[in-house]
């Protein structure tokens, strides 16, 4: 249980090549923040500051108020759990999870205790005196949970622990893992690279990018308010479609006007946009595939487009259309609301429109990228 | 593709061409293996010969018989083989270690000095080593430790600069994931105890290769046992001790005692090596490579 | 998009491109030697950068430093143990006390000694109460070299300590006045298990590789430009002096300066280059072939056959040498089984005669050397993906093709280093040509030259010859050794230019 804090963290390799730039955070005690990006973002190297493993460059690391810079991983009452586990192959599951607690001298019935607890609520008292090249790789990533829960430490550090298991498996250990952070009631620090993972466990996620904090926000903050184009196109599967166009004014009232069409921005968004004096001009234009719907042919303000691909995912269809500049947009449609026939004739070279609400768009710099409401 | 017969016949042409080369590669390797294997036959047999003690032309003994075995114990021989076997024994012993903390420390430490180490050593390795050998010799001789107390000065020899010799077991250390170091460091261990309990108890391969082939390296050592042990006979090793037996005067009344000691020499160690022999292949193939 | 080199050389006849890869690899030599050199240059430059950024450190240490920092210019160790560091005080203080009281009593005499190496060699004196002429003894050259390089080494060591104890007190300065602790005794002795447990396990292999490796070199590299030998033996005959690179020219000289040493030199190193060529190649491409025998499907036995195989590498091999060496004399086994035959009536000349000596070394070499490469190669062999080998087949590549276009290619570039190893190695192999032929048969001509140089001696071999020769020219010995160094480090600057780099080992981790 502790809040860790760090300070202006930067991370500098002998090569001078700048891994963390400047790196601002403050986790609360028992948060369950996730650092999330794509790969080289500098998630990882971070981590392994925290936990010691990586020297600090510049800055402080604070944990429970304590600087722990100059501190021995040993030192610094943490655990971590790895991407490929890191079993220690020679031990028995019960050796590899006793050996934290048998280096700090506790009496053998003491350690028994501790590690019978663990094992059983992973649920993997069966496999204690197994080796790990017995295991699977499912019960090897438990044994390797485990083994840092016992340590009862202060902050718990994941490095994208479930990167290495199959798709189904993850999907179960995502739920374990929530239900893990429910009982052990201590600061999680989280690593991954997949944004579904961050969304599903995170109370904060920090989205980061060449070593540069991208955003930090809850789930629901960083999807509906993206700071900056990289954040809006990072969060959400598929990928919030990006539309160069133009923002005008026309009668106290802003428009889009993307591919020939001419849509309305309604709503609080319109309110919004005047609020912030935002100028006419060129703009980005981002609106989430599920966001999308189709419009009628006879709309004049939408956007014509023709289907190249249309992809069944079983409760929704993913079209993949093309606008008459031959950019590509990706439309989600719930099938539950198409007839047959409808579904049928939403193959290739099929035309259709689509449009979208004011609420659902998002605004950014051409330049700057930022979000023109939202970002500062 | 072809139809039919045709496949068929080039089928059945496949088999036979592979049948012949097949059996022409049987009839190599038996021939090589009969070839490697000679000389060591030679050499058993002719150490039984009872009727000459002289280089023969021939192999087969006329009468056969444990004479020459025997006559070793009159000999220097016993002496030399203590001294070899002594020098091994604590040679596999100290070189393992100082090889072992070497190759580990390069393979996962980071420090300022490393790359200009490993550098220098690279260099320091093209020098011939024999070029060492004089001024050692008179430093060892004041100290005592040459000729007949040539023994200790060969062990020192040996170790002290054995660390230059990491290729392999840091070939092998660099397989071992970082991850497992890691993970002991934040369960709480020290670096020490990280090698002591997590690292060495994995490395068994290659302890067992570096300690046989400490062990087996002074057998077979001739320059510096030679230079080291100077005039004296009490101090040479098997090697430089049997071929003193094979010189112009003394060949004539030792060739067969020369095969009788050979013979002895050869079995213990090769014993040895056959039994430890995957770990020997195992570094070989592991780590010699990737050097 | 291509450019336009990148287009003519896909253009170029097949026969052609072997031969274009070819000439960008020599030309690629003098560049290397260029950049090898320039590295050299750089790194000089980079050495004397540091040192003036030291100095001028050290005058800002000065100049910044308060009292304790000042006095521990003069009292190392000052510093540290005023701060609270004891441990690393009396440690430095130890080694200023040591080094003073050394070159107050023996080190100035040793170095003053340096240049001259001796002034006073053997003497004969008359002595009363014997009644005859009695020879003393005074300098000694040796002992001046030996502990005049001790001497130097030393200072070094002092210099870098003494510069370590500088920048610790500045360090310890700045940490102190911005407010952060300074490591105590405690932490430096709890840091050698732990972060500096590097420390702890280099302490005992680096010392033993400085005293038994390093000192001897340069010692020996020094001893190259003096003229110790037998009869100048540096105390009891004579003292030995510096004869500056006499003995270099002696043995590498040009066109009508040549004399014996430098002919011998000449034929013996080329037949070293020939010798550890032969050698190499023929036991790697042997030994794969060998092994890719062993390996192919259908072949029964593999593990025996291997069994057999290896099983010669447990002998030691001075044994096998040895017997092989009298199997092929006049008198021995080959030569009687060939004559009982009825094949030749005199014996065969296989040592007695340089060129069947040179070849029958080879051959012999191949018997001692195949095993262990066939092992290594078994090794590689069965890391090759499978896969490659059946694209491959449907892509209709015949067994040779397969052989030349994805066998060789992936063992030639795993096992470069390896070969290059290997190579120098067999420059260097003493016992295979000492054992089976003490480097005969005589070459006459070289017999100026020290040591009963003979047809199949290598420069490792002449050099043992020279060493424990009658004369013990120790000098030319160094000087040996010295070219052989120069020798093998070219060969292995410009092999490691044609090699990719495979220097990256984190990416391997």
């Amino acid at each position: 249980m502790a809040s860790v804090k760090l300070t202006n963290v930067v991370k500098i390799y002998d090569n001078n090549v700048t891994a963390v730039h400047d790196f601002n955070l403050d986790i609360k005690d028992k948060e369950f923040v996730v650092f999330v990006g794509p790969s080289g973002c500098g998630k990882s190297t971070t981590l392994r500051m925290i936990a010691g493993l990586e020297e600090i460059s510049g800055g402080t690391v604070e944990i429970d108020g304590e600087v722990v810079n100059d501190l021995q991983p040993k030192d610094r009452n943490i655990a971590m759990v790895f991407q490929n586990y890191a079993l220690y192959p020679h031990m028995t599951v019960y050796d590899n999870i006793a050996f934290s607690l048998r280096l700090q001298k506790m009496p053998e019935d003491e350690i028994y205790e501790k590690v019978t607890q663990a094992a059983e609520i992973l649920g993997i008292t069966e496999y204690l005196m197994r080796k790990p090249r017995a295991l699977s790789g499912g019960q090897r990533q438990r044994v390797a949970i485990g083994r840092a829960m016992v340590r009862n430490s202060k902050v718990f550090l994941m490095d994208e622990p479930l990167s290495n298991l199959d798709a189904k498996l993850r999907n179960q250990m995502r739920a374990e893992i929530i239900l893990l952070r429910q009982r052990l009631d201590t600061t999680f620090i989280y690593v991954t690279h997949d944004q579904t993972e961050a969304m599903t466990l995170g109370d904060r996620i920090v989205i980061m990018k060449d070593g540069y904090i991208m955003q930090v926000g809850t789930p629901e903050e960083v999807f509906d308010r993206p700071d900056n184009l990289f954040v809006a196109e990072f969060i959400g599967a598929p990928k919030m479609n990006i539309m160069k166009t133009k923002l005008v004014e026309e009668g106290g009232e802003f428009y889009v006007t993307p591919f020939g069409s001419k849509i309305k921005v309604d709503g609080e968004k319109g309110r919004l946009l005047k609020e912030k004096g935002v100028k006419p001009g060129e703009v980005l234009l981002g609106v989430r595939p599920e966001h999308m719907v189709l419009a009628d042919a006879a709309d004049a303000g939408a956007i014509s487009a023709k289907v190249e691909v249309n992809e069944m995912m079983g409760s929704e269809l993913h079209l993949h259309v093309f606008t008459e500049d031959g950019t590509r947009l990706i439309v989600r449609i719930p099938t539950i609301g198409l007839t047959h026939e409808q579904r049928e004739s939403l193959v290739n070279g099929h035309e259709l429109k689509v449009s979208f609400e004011g609420k659902v768009m998002h605004f950014f710099d051409p330049e700057t990228e930022k979000n023109l409401l939202y970002g500062e | 593709m072809s139809s039919g017969p045709t496949l068929e016949k080039r089928h059945m042409g496949m088999t036979a061409a592979n049948r012949l080369s097949n059996t022409v590669i049987y009839i190599i390797l038996i021939v090589m293996s009969i070839i490697w294997l000679a000389p060591f036959v030679f050499i058993v047999m002719q150490s039984f010969r009872v009727e000459s003690t002289w280089m023969t032309g021939y192999v087969m003994p006329q009468k056969w018989g444990f004479d020459n075995y025997i006559a070793l114990g009159k000999t220097d021989f016993w002496h030399w083989y203590t001294n070899t076997f002594i020098i091994a024994l604590f040679t596999a012993a100290l070189q393992t270690v100082i090889v072992l903390c070497m190759s580990y420390t390069l393979s996962r430490f980071r420090f300022k000095m490393r790359q200009p180490l490993m550098k220098f050593m690279l260099i320091l390795g093209l020098f011939p080593g024999m070029l060492t050998m004089i001024i050692l010799y008179r430093v060892l001789k004041d100290l005592g430790m040459t000729q007949d107390n040539a023994v200790p000065g060969l062990i020192l020899v040996y170790i002290a600069s054995s660390g230059m010799g990491y290729y392999v077991s840091k070939g092998f250390f660099d397989t071992v994931p970082k991850a497992l170091d890691e993970a002991a460091r934040i369960d709480g261990a020290t670096r020490a105890q990280v090698l002591w309990k997590i690292i060495l108890p994995m490395a068994k391969p290659i302890v067992i290769y570096t300690i046989l082939t400490a062990f087996m390296g002074p057998w077979g050592d001739f320059v510096f046992a030679r230079y080291i042990s100077m005039n004296s006979t009490a101090g040479m090793n098997v090697a430089v001790g049997l071929q003193s037996w094979l010189t112009l005067d003394q060949i004539n009344s030792r060739y067969t005692m020369f095969c009788a000691g050979g013979v002895i020499v050869a079995i213990p160690v090769t014993i040895l090596f056959m039994c430890l022999q995957r770990y020997y292949v195992e570094g070989v193939t592991g780590g010699a490579v990737k050097g | 998009m291509l450019s336009e080199r990148e287009i003519n050389y896909l253009r170029m006849p097949r026969w052609q491109k072997p031969f274009w890869r070819l000439g960008q690899g020599l030309a690629a030599i003098p560049k290397g030697f260029g950049r090898f050199f320039a590295g050299i240059g750089r790194g000089i430059a980079g050495f004397f950068k540091g040192v003036g950024e030291n100095i001028a450190d050290i005058g800002r240490t000065f100049k910044n430093g308060n009292a304790v920092t000042k006095g521990s210019f003069v009292v190392m160790g000052l510093a540290n143990m005023c701060r609270g560091q004891f441990l690393r005080g009396l440690l430095f203080l130890l080694m200023e006390a040591v080094f003073i009281v050394y070159m107050i009593t023996t080190g100035g005499y040793w170095l003053s000694m340096l240049p001259s190496l001796g002034l006073v060699g053997p003497q004969e004196e008359y002595d009363l109460i014997l009644d005859t002429y009695v020879t003393t003894y005074h300098d000694n050259s040796f002992k001046i070299l030996l502990y005049g390089v001790l001497t130097i080494f030393f200072i070094i060591a002092f210099i870098v300590t003494w510069r370590m104890n500088v920048k610790q007190a500045k360090i310890s300065q700045e940490m102190i006045e911005s407010g952060h602790r300074l490591k105590s005794s405690g932490d430096d002795l709890r840091s050698l298990v732990d972060e500096g447990f590097y420390k702890t396990l280099l302490a005992l292999p680096l010392t033993g590789i400085l005293i038994f490796t390093v000192m001897p070199i340069v010692f020996m590299i020094l001893v190259a430009f003096t003229n110790y030998d037998g009869t100048h033996d540096g105390y009891f005959n004579s003292l030995f002096h510096w004869v500056g690179m006499e003995n270099f020219n002696q043995v590498i000289t040009w066109g009508s300066g040549s004399t014996v040493y430098s002919a011998t030199f000449g034929e013996v190193l080329t037949w070293t280059l020939i010798w550890a060529f032969f050698a190499t190649f023929t036991n790697y491409f042997l030994g794969i072939f060998v092994a890719m025998m062993i390996n192919k499907k259908g072949i029964r036995f593999k593990k025996g056959f291997r069994t057999i195989l290896v099983m010669t590498i447990a002998i030691p091999q001075f044994i096998s040498l040895l017997y092989v060496s009298k199997m092929f004399a006049k008198n021995g086994i080959v030569n009687g089984f060939l004559m009982d035959m009825g094949w030749i009536t005199t014996a065969l000349p296989f040592w007695e005669q340089a060129n069947w000596a040179r070849i029958t070394i080879i051959l012999v070499n191949i018997w001692i050397g195949i095993p262990y490469l066939m092992l290594v190669a078994t090794g590689i062999l069965m890391n090759i993906p499978a896969d490659l080998y059946e694209s491959a087949r449907i892509d209709g590549a015949s067994p040779w093709k397969q052989f030349s276009k994805i066998t060789l290619p992936y063992m030639l570039f795993i096992t470069g280093p390896y070969l290059l190893t290997q190579f120098t190695g067999n420059m260097n192999n003493f016992n295979v040509i000492y054992l089976l032929t003490t480097g005969g048969p005589t070459n006459p001509a070289a017999s100026g030259a020290s040591g009963a140089v003979g047809y199949t001696d290598l420069l490792v071999t002449w050099l043992f010859k020279i060493t424990t020769g009658a004369e013990s020219k120790y000098y030319m010995a160094s000087v040996v050794g010295i070219l052989i160094f120069i020798v093998v480090a070219i060969i292995t600057l410009i092999v490691y230019n044609f090699l990719p780099s495979i220097k990256n080992e984190e990416d391997f981790q």
